[in-house]
């Protein structure tokens, strides 16, 4: 067992980085002075992996939105409910599934040792049976039906459909009525037995707990796993984008809009690349840009623009949302003005501004618990460390903007999905 | 735990210093409290924007907002809450703290500085405010408003409290209406900000390392100019009229909405709101709550089934998400858990667990800034102070007993549901 602290020069703190016997990837970032901790237990395992193979074997086919049904059914086990055995130390508990991974995880001011001891126990003891699986499809139906009705979710769909032509993650991340109703007690075990294999897996710990309470849990409870190498299967996907234009009607009072440029996916970005990319989004799109004054002078956007990256194995690309009562207009704008900036060149002084309000995020985002386990989390899957990125944005210079620029925001390449 | 100071430094100010080294940042909130009215709800909630787009200093949007860029990204915001029946205004910005600024860069002075400009000396065309902001500010909040429609849940929310709460404050929107807020003029605006500065009840935190001190000098000097007349917070707790106020809304959906409200004469100051604080979240605020076991996971009948209470207001509401066809028998199956509950049938388990649980969530909201803000924030409307540790001693004395005596004060006194079409 290999335990590495990572410290950050800039910050003062420091994460231990343990590659433990079992084959677990954990991570322990002590926080002095806090009274809970947050711990993170998931997997490499998200909306997007329904095709794949294990150690060269038969590929296997899995319905839309099993990694999601199966972050609901892992909370039962043989000897019962998660939820009742959390009840005992008081522990905040929780679950998601996102595009590539699935999470499971407590907040705890009490009885951290056994909270943990829960979380790393029903994880590594699934127990899928027909009349359990059954059960389940009322509460996730209603689940996709309340995700029907959110304009937030379907502008966002719509929009991936717009751009991706095969790449799952254009597909509902709980799938829908139909496709959960052919998911099985077998087709769980196939998924759980690839992708819960502790080498395909992490433990994120921060706050209050130590590193050897952690370690104490983890070696006597972990069962070691023996790492098989999973081939995730995902039909080629071309660079350019389906159709421009998505237009769906829900009961609104304001449209919402989504716009997206689609990027190269083929391989995930590093940490320089994610830092010169935030001061570049900040620069075109934030509050204190030319653009932003344009669209709020016209009456075309309100308080809830925003702007984000979208990336993980096999996709990238830039969003950015709204609520408009012209959301074609505003596509037409920013497109304009995204052509003029490549023209006229990028401004030093919005570089200095922005950079600096990007390095106030990543010092801020070092703040909470949650925030820097799910961090560690999404670090530990894209292959990046965590500190890096506040490192890279200290050290980034105004030409790693510039190239970056080169690299993304297609105009000719890009999608708006509209809610009215 | 970390310790508060709190200083009076004028009529009805209390500025709050959290001193805490955890963080790598600061913040620093001024909450305004007002009695939610008809007449000054709309005004009150576009103040929060207007202030927070310019200010005497920094005229212009875009340069104010280059300014906040430049101390790091810091964050000011205005927002509008109700809290009981009444409307809270609070200013904050919160940036990273001196220590890990740029080449020995003091920022937190500044901080303090800006968040005062704000407040103190907004852009203002004599006893006007300026028609560019305010045509702005009138248009987003109207977008806000609209917003909330879009999504279900909080339109749902927003419509079972205009209906339960009718004829109470706690029954208006935060917002305002869209004509209201249409109707407000410049010089109106400007009033209800000096009405701000000095009738509201005006609470300021400051949380973080560097010392307080020159936030709370300036705002002290700020104030000191005003005439402070403030209003006495109150809160009223309505009983039920004798009538079951029934309403349902179909809608293009795909799935429906449902919320009840109970009334209890049980709201702050009772010495038994505790126990029903334990009751409710025994009901349904955990995810080994009565309704998440027996509604979602036995019945498989909702995704989300939530147990909330109002102690302010003696007000309890619960929510879910159901199928149409479903909607009777889940409404019937809440009612049956409540029964269960005055019957009796509550173990020791169930309570043990509860407490655990609240206990847990109490300290954990603590290690935020936004937590212990809001945590201090909500002590003020139950005109008590407590700290963490005293709460949660006061949950872990609350008996079964207790529990069955209090649920026992329910009364059904409003059903909404959104239906699917």
């Amino acid at each position: 067992m290999e335990v590495k602290e990572i410290k950050s020069p800039l910050t003062g703190d420091s994460y231990y980085k343990i590659k433990h016997k079992s084959g677990l990837n954990i991570y322990v970032y002590e926080k002095e002075g806090y009274n809970s901790t947050y711990a993170i237990f998931g997997t490499k395992f998200g909306s997007i992996n329904n095709c794949f193979s294990v150690d060269g074997g038969e590929k296997i086919k899995v319905p839309d939105g099993i990694a999601h049904y199966l972050e609901h059914k892992l909370f039962e086990s043989e000897d019962g409910d998660a939820f009742a055995k959390y009840a005992l130390t008081g522990a905040n508990a929780n679950a998601y599934t996102s595009f590539d991974k699935t999470c499971y995880l407590f907040s705890a001011s009490q009885k951290f040792k056994e909270s943990l001891e829960i979380l790393i126990d029903f994880v590594q003891s699934p127990y899928f049976t027909d009349e359990t699986v059954a059960k389940e499809q009322g509460i996730i139906g209603q689940e996709i039906k309340m995700y029907d009705d959110s304009p937030e979710w379907r502008v966002l769909f719509n929009l991936l459909e717009c751009l991706y032509h095969n790449h799952p993650v254009k597909i509902d991340i709980a799938g829908t009525v139909e496709t959960i109703a052919e998911i099985t007690p077998k087709k769980l075990y196939d998924c759980y037995n690839t992708f819960y294999n502790l080498n395909n897996m992490a433990l994120c710990v921060c706050g209050k707990a130590k590193l050897n309470e952690v370690l104490e849990v983890a070696d006597r409870l972990l069962k070691p796993s023996k790492d098989v190498e999973i081939t995730n299967y995902f039909e080629d996907e071309p660079r350019e984008i389906v159709a421009n234009f998505k237009e769906q009607n829900l009961p609104v009072a304001v449209p919402l809009f989504e716009i997206g440029f689609k990027g190269d996916g083929t391989k995930l970005i590093t940490s320089k690349q994610e830092a010169a990319t935030d001061v570049l989004l900040g620069m075109l799109f934030s509050q204190s840009g030319e653009l932003y004054r344009e669209l709020q002078d016209k009456e075309l956007i309100n308080q809830s623009f925003g702007y984000e990256v979208f990336e993980g194995m096999g996709f990238y690309s830039v969003l950015l949302s709204g609520e408009s009562h012209n959301p074609e207009r505003v596509y037409e704008i920013i497109k304009n003005y995204i052509n003029k900036v490549r023209d006229e060149g990028l401004s030093v002084d919005d570089y200095q501004e922005n950079k600096r309000a990007v390095y106030g995020s990543a010092i801020r985002a070092m703040n909470s618990t949650d925030s820097i386990a799910n961090n560690l989390m999404e670090c530990h899957f894209t292959g990046r460390e965590f500190f890096n990125y506040a490192d890279e944005v200290y050290n980034l210079k105004f030409e790693d903007v510039q190239s970056r620029f080169n690299e993304i925001l297609d105009c000719s390449n890009s999608a708006l999905s509209v809610i009215r | 735990m970390d310790s508060i100071k709190r200083e009076n430094i004028g009529k009805s100010i209390v500025f709050n210093t959290i001193s805490d080294k955890r963080f790598k940042t600061m913040k620093l909130s001024v909450s305004f409290i007002l009695p939610l009215k008809s007449s000054t709800v709309a005004k009150f909630a576009l103040l929060p924007g207007l202030l927070t787009r310019t200010s005497q200093d920094y005229p212009d949007f875009t340069q104010f907002s280059k300014k906040l860029s430049m101390l790091y990204g810091a964050n000011l915001t205005g927002n509008v809450r109700k809290m009981g029946d009444n409307q809270v205004i609070t200013l904050s910005i919160s940036g990273i703290d001196d220590r890990y600024a740029f080449e020995g860069d003091k920022i937190s002075e500044s901080m303090s500085k800006l968040l005062c400009d704000v407040i103190f000396r907004p852009k203002l065309n004599g006893n006007s405010f300026c028609d560019e902001e305010i045509s702005q500010e009138k248009r987003q909040l109207k977008d806000l408003i609209d917003s909330e429609f879009n999504e279900k849940r909080i339109y749902a929310n927003n419509r079972f409290t205009e209906i339960m709460c009718k004829n109470e404050p706690f029954g208006i929107s935060r917002l305002g209406t869209k004509d209201n807020v249409d109707k407000v003029t410049g010089e109106e605006l400007y009033d209800a900000w000096k009405i701000m500065l000095s009738e509201s009840n005006v609470e300021i935190f400051f949380i973080g390392e560097s010392s307080s001190d020159s936030a709370k000098n300036i705002f002290t000097y700020r104030f000191s100019a005003h005439n402070r007349t403030p209003y006495k917070i109150e809160n009223t707790v309505v009983p039920y009229n004798g009538e079951l106020k029934e309403e349902t809304e179909v809608m293009e959906l795909a799935q429906s909405k449902m919320i009840m409200g109970f009334r209890t004469d049980i709201a702050v100051p009772s010495v038994d709101v505790m126990a029903m604080r334990v009751a409710i979240a025994l009901l349904g605020s955990t995810s080994h709550s009565k309704l998440f076991n027996n509604v979602r996971e036995k019945l498989s009948l909702c995704y989300y089934c939530a147990a909330r209470y109002n102690r302010i207001k003696g007000i309890v509401t619960i929510e879910s998400g159901v199928e149409r066809e479903n909607i009777e028998k889940a409404r019937d199956a809440i009612l049956n858990e409540i029964n269960e509950m005055i019957n009796g049938n509550i173990t020791d388990f169930e309570v043990e667990a509860t407490k655990l649980s609240m206990c847990n969530d109490f300290i954990a909201v603590c290690d935020y800034d936004s937590g212990l803000e809001n945590w201090y924030l909500s002590q003020i409307m139950d005109g008590d102070f407590n700290s963490v540790e005293e709460v949660c001693q006061a949950v872990n004395a609350v008996t079964k007993q207790q529990i069955i005596k209090v649920i026992k004060t329910l009364v059904f006194d409003t059903i909404y549901v959104l239906e699917s079409k």
